[in-house]
This record gives structure tokens, C-alpha cells and sequence, in this order.
């Protein structure tokens, strides 16, 4: 396939830009900080989490995935590191117990998920309720650029799940295979990833100051000014907005 | 999920007995050949002269033959067929229903695509079915593994099927009490919390004790541990890996000589 050696330049930039972050963050102590033995115990609850949620939403059969609300949980209370190597074993134990296929090729992308939403809290986005917005925005984008590659070359652009329909829907509208994927993604994932930061958002509000306070980053879910219901009704509202904004794109697209 | 959280079944085989760093290699060597072979059939070979072996050596064919019509097969299936009709490549049309037209090139590229994706999932699956994690994690360990990360892996397995019966009871218990988890989406959007809340809340409340109790058992100590059992690593393991990466390397040479 071409399509590799065209995106090979980005790929390599793209791991060296990841690397150089990482070797800062060992070589400041920044990433020591995320673990401490109570960052170790939090991870596998996290990680269950994770897995049992999506289970019960896949039980009530919601058009959502929610399948990493415990790494949002672990990037946000331990640090990006801790976040990052939740989500990276997260779907590698998921898939050793259920089906390696659905998960195994996933493994970077929710490494960056946990990494994105540590990078954000760190940043002082995971404090009240609209800014809880933002990171799962910001989340979900990183998500939609990360899988669009492993869609591609792994899957050839088309995977095993139901999204793909609107994949293959853009293809036959004589759209390239890298735009059709992203916009797919695009679509389906700040909802997704919205709804989980927010949710992860909420678990935190319903735990005990004194129970916060021995991880390594209690400061970055001190909520300012209190998580009032004005502004839980505010972030629903720009959810909505988002969704419509979603089915109008798609209409957009689906029309042209 | 499924009701037994695991692939592992037991059997006296020489691929139980292998080494568990040499079963990963041979999924990462499958994995890589068949995508970087410069040759069309490589997949299906591939699965003729490696996969369908390896069951048999390995003693697991209903096993595998399940989880292969379980989960494998419908989705290869699934993504030869969408491959097959929505790939925009070539102009050498099979057939025209309505607007469903596959042609020649991307019926091929699916098939190579569902066949490796096949063949990769197969790889993976006789590796879980065959290699107990519990050992897979204290190999990785004596070779240099954060012992953190092999923590984190086997208390995961422990915590996941406790915190799945325990969702269950939650979910029964819910139902018990009248809560909809079946009818209208907004109602099932709002069961979610009562669903969600005591199962979160319950699991995060046993972390701190879980802290101290394997803080005071010596858990940041930098010092090396010693092993309970001891995993066998052969001369046969150690040239079967060679012999793997051997064939990885002229894989990629082959690819780069004939591009």
C-alpha cells in the first residue's frame, strides 16, 4: 500500500515527538511522581472498571462504548503516565480475557486517551463541569487521529464495528480511505468520550476529600467555586449542541 | 465477557511447555510476516503451514475451532464482506445489485485483509489458550519486567470476575426493586447511574486497605524477589526464537529488496 509510504514522514515524527516527551517527563521526575503504591492498587480497579462498565452499558445496550472511564479516572487523579499505562493494559487485559481481536490493535489509542486526559487535568481542565467538556473533547479528537491510522493499515479502513457502515457510506461518495475513517471517528467519538469524561468527572465528586488527597495529584480535581447544577445543566446543553452539530455534519456530508 | 473469564485450558502438549516468551515471539513473528511478506497468498500460507499446526501440536481444537466460530469468524467475515463491496478500488466489475458493486481488485484485497486479520487472531488466541497468564507475567518478570506491571495484570484478572458478579447482583438487585434497564433509550440512560454509582463507589473504597496491606509487605522494595516456581527455559526455546527472528529479518529484507 502507498497510502504507508506516503504517511511514513508523520509516523516517524510522531513517535519522536512521543519519545522526547517521555524522556523529559523521566528525566524531570514528572512521571515518578504519578506512581506511588497508591497509584499501583488504583490501576487494576480502574481497569475493571473499565471492562465492567462496558459490560453493563453493552447490557442496557447504549449506542456508546464508555469503555474508559477508569483510565480518564486514573489520568486525572494519579498523572498522564499513570493514565496512558492504564489504558495501554487496560486493553491488553481486556482482550487476554475476551477477544483479543477487539482490542489488542486498540492498545495506543487508549494509551493516549489516559495520556490526554492526565495532560489535560494536569493543565487544570478537569475542575468544573464545562471545562470537563473541553477534555473530553480534547480526548476524543486525539482518539479519532490515533485510530484512524490502526483502522487503516491493520483493518484496511473498514473494522469489525458498526461505525464502519458510516465509513463505508463516505468511500462510496468518492471520499479518500484516510478522509472517510476520520470523519467516521470524528463523528462517533465526542460523544463517547464526553459522556465518559464526565462521568469520571462525577465518580470524583462522590469521593471523600480525605480519600483524594492520597493520590499524587489531588490538586487537579479540587473543583472550584463548587460543581453547581447550573453548570451540570450548561455541560449537558453543549453535549446536546455537540450531537446536533454531529447529525448536521453527517446530513452535510451524507447530502452532498 | 463471557461466564469463564479465561482461554487457558490445560493439556499436556509441547506448546504448553514451551517457554512463554517464545509462544509471544511466534505471535509477533506471525504477525509481522504477514504483513510485511511482499507476496499475495502469505496470509492464507501462513494459516495452512503455521496456525492449523500449531492446534494440533498445541492439543486445542475444539477449544479453538469454539472461539474461532464464536468471535473470529463473524468478524472476518463481516469485514471481507464491507471490504469487498466498499472499497474503492479497480474498475473490473463481478456483479451490480442496486448500488453494490464489487469489483475484482477489492474483492482480492479483501480477502487477503480478512485472511490476515484472520490468521492474526488466530495467533493470538492459541497463544491465550495454550500460556496461563500467571506464568506469562512471572517470566516477563525474571527478564526484567517492573514487577508493578506483572501486579497490575494478575490482580486485574482477580478484581474483573468479582467485579462482574458484583455488577450482576447490582443489576438484578436494581431490577428487583423495579428499576427499567430494558424499555425506552432516556430510561435506560437514567438507569445507568444506579447501576454505575454502588458498583464504582464499592471497588474504590477497598484501595486504600489494599494499599497498606501490600505496602507493608515489602511492595516499592527495590531488592530482587525470588520465585515460588520456576518457569523452564530450553535450548529448543532459545532456538525456536532465533530461528523466528531470523525469518522476520529476511521478511523485511525481502520487502525492501523487491520494492
Amino acid at each position: 500500500m502507498d497510502v504507508i509510504s506516503q504517511n511514513i514522514v508523520y509516523f516517524i515524527i510522531a513517535i519522536a515527538i512521543l519519545v522526547i516527551l517521555f524522556a523529559w517527563a523521566y528525566a524531570t521526575g514528572r512521571m515518578q511522581k504519578d506512581f506511588s503504591t497508591m497509584t499501583w492498587v488504583l490501576i487494576p480497579v480502574a481497569i475493571a472498571i473499565n471492562g465492567v462498565i462496558g459490560y453493563i452499558v453493552g447490557q442496557l445496550k447504549l449506542p456508546v462504548f464508555l469503555d474508559s472511564i477508569g483510565t480518564v479516572l486514573v489520568g486525572a487523579l494519579c498523572g498522564p503516565w499513570a493514565g496512558a499505562l492504564t489504558g495501554a493494559l487496560s486493553n491488553f487485559v481486556i482482550g487476554m480475557l475476551t477477544n483479543p481481536t477487539d482490542w489488542w490493535p486498540w492498545i495506543p489509542v487508549a494509551f493516549f486517551i489516559g495520556l490526554v486526559a492526565g495532560l489535560c487535568a494536569n493543565a487544570g481542565f478537569f475542575k468544573s463541569w464545562w471545562k470537563v467538556v473541553v477534555t473530553g473533547f480534547l480526548i476524543a479528537l486525539t482518539a479519532a487521529t490515533v485510530s484512524t491510522p490502526i483502522a487503516v493499515y491493520f483493518f484496511g479502513g473498514i473494522t469489525s464495528s458498526g461505525s464502519s457502515f458510516i465509513t463505508a457510506y463516505l468511500l462510496q461518495t468518492g471520499q479518500g480511505i484516510l478522509q472517510a475513517v476520520f470523519s467516521t471517528n470524528f463523528l462517533v467519538e465526542p460523544v463517547d468520550k464526553i459522556s465518559t469524561a464526565m462521568l469520571a468527572f462525577a465518580i470524583v465528586q462522590g469521593l471523600s476529600r480525605r480519600f483524594v488527597a492520597r493520590f499524587p495529584r489531588p490538586e487537579n480535581v479540587e473543583t472550584e467555586g463548587g460543581a453547581s447544577q447550573t453548570q451540570l445543566f450548561v455541560a449537558i446543553g453543549v453535549v446536546v449542541l455537540l450531537i446536533l452539530f454531529a447529525i448536521f455534519i453527517l446530513s452535510r456530508i451524507t447530502g452532498g | 465477557m463471557h461466564d469463564r473469564l479465561s482461554f487457558y485450558y490445560y493439556r499436556d502438549s509441547i506448546l504448553h511447555q514451551l517457554n512463554p516468551l517464545t509462544k509471544l515471539v511466534l505471535v509477533f513473528g506471525l504477525m509481522l510476516i504477514s504483513f510485511i511478506f511482499p507476496f499475495f497468498w502469505t496470509p492464507h500460507i501462513l494459516i495452512l503451514v503455521a496456525i492449523i499446526p500449531l492446534i494440533f501440536v498445541g492439543k486445542v481444537k475444539r477449544e479453538y475451532l469454539n472461539a474461532t466460530i464464536r468471535i473470529i469468524l463473524p468478524a472476518t467475515m463481516f469485514l471481507f464482506v464491507m471490504q469487498a463491496l466498499f472499497q474503492p478500488l479497480g474498475d473490473r466489475e463481478l456483479f451490480r445489485i442496486w448500488f453494490l458493486h464489487p469489483t475484482l481488485e477489492s474483492t482480492l484485497f479483501a480477502f487477503r485483509n480478512a485472511a490476515r486479520v484472520f490468521a492474526i487472531a488466530s495467533s493470538f488466541t492459541i497463544f491465550l489458550l495454550t500460556t496461563h497468564p500467571r506464568e506469562l507475567m512471572s517470566d516477563l518478570t525474571r527478564r526484567g519486567l517492573p514487577p508493578q506491571i506483572a501486579y497490575v495484570i494478575i490482580s486485574t484478572l482477580q478484581i474483573l470476575p468479582q467485579m462482574q458478579a458484583k455488577a450482576q447482583t447490582i443489576i438484578a438487585a436494581q431490577r428487583s426493586r423495579g428499576l427499567d434497564t430494558q424499555s425506552s433509550f432516556l430510561k435506560r440512560v437514567g438507569s445507568l447511574v444506579p447501576l454505575v454509582g454502588p458498583l464504582v463507589f464499592g471497588s474504590l473504597v477497598e484501595v486504600e486497605e489494599r494499599a497498606i496491606a501490600i505496602e507493608a509487605r515489602g511492595f516499592t522494595s527495590t531488592r530482587v524477589k525470588t520465585s515460588l516456581h520456576e518457569i523452564p527455559d530450553t535450548n529448543l526455546d532459545k532456538a525456536l526464537r532465533w530461528i523466528l527472528i531470523g525469518l522476520v529479518v529476511i521478511t523485511i529484507a525481502l520487502r525492501i529488496w523487491l520494492s
